[in-house]
């Protein structure tokens, strides 16, 4: 029975892998070679490969990761496929890496395209592609788009961003990450997606049940001293704090959001108003 | 502007400037040559995501920060450097590169310089470096060259393996001002032996990875993972290394103020009999079967096997369920070691100082892979 277990165990797992190593074939784009055999890495040895940044991966959930090298003529490239634990962490890793100043292009759940690197997301697999360039300033982006557009369609998986991504409000909006643990500096609020806007900043946390977003706001309310109640969805306070300044803080259903940043607390309860309205 | 001219200008090179009023004791010690005063707590910023943690810390008193051009593709440096704003030039600030050659390596300072809003960076890595070989003399020219024209003060390396070997190189090459490199309690004498070494020859020490890996790298139901979640078995990990004269300054990830305040703790608190029975109970947990990669079995199998490298194929599949993983490293050694069964030998000829049960481990990897 456990051997049968076990055999079960390895053949799924032999699947997941399957499907990441048909997107690691450097023929799919034409007059590439592999330099050598894929190589996979877990969480206990990404650090061989990704040293002094494995944990970059680890804090986004990071189950495995496969990588192979190309080559055409006298260009170098590395293609890294993560899985991660599920497409929430995948879209997180990317909203992490992702070059805030450039728009996010329609590539799986999300994806960017520059001249030497290319990085997207699709279900559970962050793809990360990066030219191995002997001269930086080289233009390498229709390579990359050829690879990216291969390797996507290999993939399977999620092709919409996570739906909290919609709610916030998207007026003078700069950009949204997930971050995996510690929203807003605080331990309280434990993983969630963060939007910054030219002033401020917005965040959605969710929480299992309604009564543990609930005991999330209480316990966080008494860390801010002069926290006064708002009116905002199913309870909320607002505050002054010199890190986060004006901050507005609301519970609504398992829901844990608001305003942080902002120069009066007042001006974080307004907008937090907007996003309450916003989330279902 | 040469790097000696900057040391007038208010920044943190001579005593500390202490902070008045501050709830925690701050302890300083001096950075090798560099003369730099830092505190024994740093802050590692790779994972720190808000802002908010890295600006408490500077005003609690930290005055040591470290990033990394890699770390999320640039983003960390430059929330980094937003972050400090006008603390700026009350801390000192390190980052790194891992660029491949010269070329890249010079671009990747003018991105750095630019991404931490300042026009010049305290101590400049060469990042993730394993052994000599890894550090060309052209590497180590771009890198004076930045210190002659004022960009970077302080050159160094990190690196999370092979300090056995770099540490001594480094000292005997004598162009380095730091080193940055991954230590703590799980690591043998010989770690110990590399970093004095280095201090002795008037490099500052700065250490990582300092809670040896911490909770993310491990899992629930493995060792490491219940032990380093006990109330203060990080914070004596912590202090393990603090508490070490060769180590200048610590850099512990931070993502959240509790963490702030936990870790400030293990400045001016001496490791206690408690810290060391928590970190000893932690280590006879895992010590059947935790290989530290100390490299004294290296050899010392009769039939050839490269034990370490088992013991790692193993954890794969035992610590992570990694299976096919494990199997395929296993199967990348030669024909003749993958054909060796541990039962033919009369006696074990490996014996692990820290008291891995090597045979037995080795002999399930055979049953598991082989």
């Amino acid at each position: 029975m456990k051997a049968a277990a076990g055999l079960l165990v390895a053949v799924l797992f032999a699947a997941g892998v399957a499907r990441a190593q048909d997107a690691l074939d450097c023929h799919i784009a034409s007059g590439w070679e592999p330099t050598g055999p894929v190589r996979q890495y877990v969480a206990d040895n990404l650090y061989e490969y990704k040293d002094g940044a494995a944990d970059g991966y680890l804090i986004y959930g990071f189950a495995r990761m496969k990588s192979i090298d190309c080559k055409s003529g006298g260009d170098t490239l590395t293609i890294d496929v993560s899985e991660m634990t599920d497409a929430d962490a995948a879209y997180g890793i990317f909203t992490a890496n992702r070059d805030p100043k450039l728009a996010i292009a329609k590539i799986g759940m999300g994806g960017q395209v520059q001249a030497q690197s290319a990085l997207f997301a699709k279900g559970k697999y962050y793809v990360e592609i990066a030219e191995v360039a002997a001269n930086p300033e080289a233009d390498h982006s229709a390579t990359m788009q050829a690879f990216v557009a291969k390797i996507q369609e290999r993939l399977e998986g999620r092709e919409s961003a996570p739906e909290a991504l919609e709610w916030f409000p998207k007026e003078n909006l700069a950009s949204v990450r997930l971050i995996p643990e510690s929203v807003l500096g605080l331990r309280l609020l434990k993983r969630g997606y963060v939007a910054k806007y030219a002033q401020g900043q917005a965040f959605i946390v969710l929480e299992s049940t309604p009564e543990s977003a609930a005991e999330v706001l209480k316990k966080l309310r008494e860390r801010f001293d002069g926290a006064a109640p708002a009116q905002i969805g199913d309870e909320a306070f607002q505050a002054k704090a010199q890190y986060l300044e004006g901050i507005c803080v609301f519970r609504k259903g398992r829901y844990v959001a608001g305003y942080a940043n902002l120069p009066e607390a007042r001006d974080a309860a307004t907008l937090a108003a907007k996003l309450a309205a916003r989330i279902p | 502007m040469g790097a000696g001219s900057r040391m007038g200008l208010g920044q943190p090179s001579g005593e500390p400037d202490a902070k008045a009023g501050s709830p925690v004791k701050l302890e300083y010690r001096t950075l090798g040559r560099t003369g730099l005063k830092v505190t024994t707590v740093g802050m590692g910023c790779m994972i720190t995501s808000d802002p908010s943690v890295i600006e408490r810390a500077a005003d609690m008193g930290i005055n040591y920060f470290d990033t990394a051009r890699g770390y999320q593709q640039g983003n960390n440096e430059r929330m980094v450097g937003a972050a400090l704003g006008a603390r700026r030039k009350q801390v000192v600030l390190s980052t790194k590169s891992h660029a491949p050659n010269k070329d890249e390596l010079q671009k990747h300072l003018e991105t750095s310089l630019k991404e931490l809003n300042t026009d010049y960076i305290d101590i400049w890595y060469l990042h993730g470096k394993s052994s000599p070989e890894e550090i060309p003399d052209e590497m180590i020219e771009v890198q004076q060259l930045a210190k002659k024209q004022g960009k970077v003060r302080f050159t160094g390396v990190s690196t999370h393996s092979g300090q056995q070997q770099l540490l001594p190189w480094m000292a005997q090459k004598g162009v380095f001002d730091v080193v940055l490199t991954a230590y703590n309690f799980t690591m043998d004498a010989s770690m110990d032996q590399a970093i004095a070494a280095a201090a002795k020859a008037g490099m500052g020490v700065v250490a990582m990875k300092v809670m040896a890996g911490g909770v993310r790298r491990q899992k629930p139901g493995d060792p490491l993972y219940k032990k380093l979640t006990q109330d203060g078995a990080l914070l004596a990990a912590l202090k393990w290394v603090v508490n070490k004269p060769n180590i200048a300054t610590t850099i512990p990830s931070m993502t959240d103020m509790d963490q702030l305040d936990e870790n400030l703790k293990a400045m001016g608190t001496p490791f206690s009999t408690g810290d060391e029975k928590l970190l000893t109970a932690h280590l006879d947990a895992i010590r059947p079967l935790y290989c530290r990669m100390c490299g004294k079995c290296d050899g010392a199998c009769q039939k050839g096997l490269p034990v370490a490298d088992v013991l790692r194929f193993l954890t794969y599949a035992d610590g992570y369920g990694q299976f096919a993983l494990g199997r395929e490293r296993f199967m990348e050694l030669s024909a003749e070691q993958v054909a060796v069964r541990c039962g033919d030998c009369a006696e074990c000829t490996v014996k692990c100082p820290y008291g891995v049960q090597v045979e037995s481990r080795m002999t399930r990897a055979q049953e598991l892979f082989a």
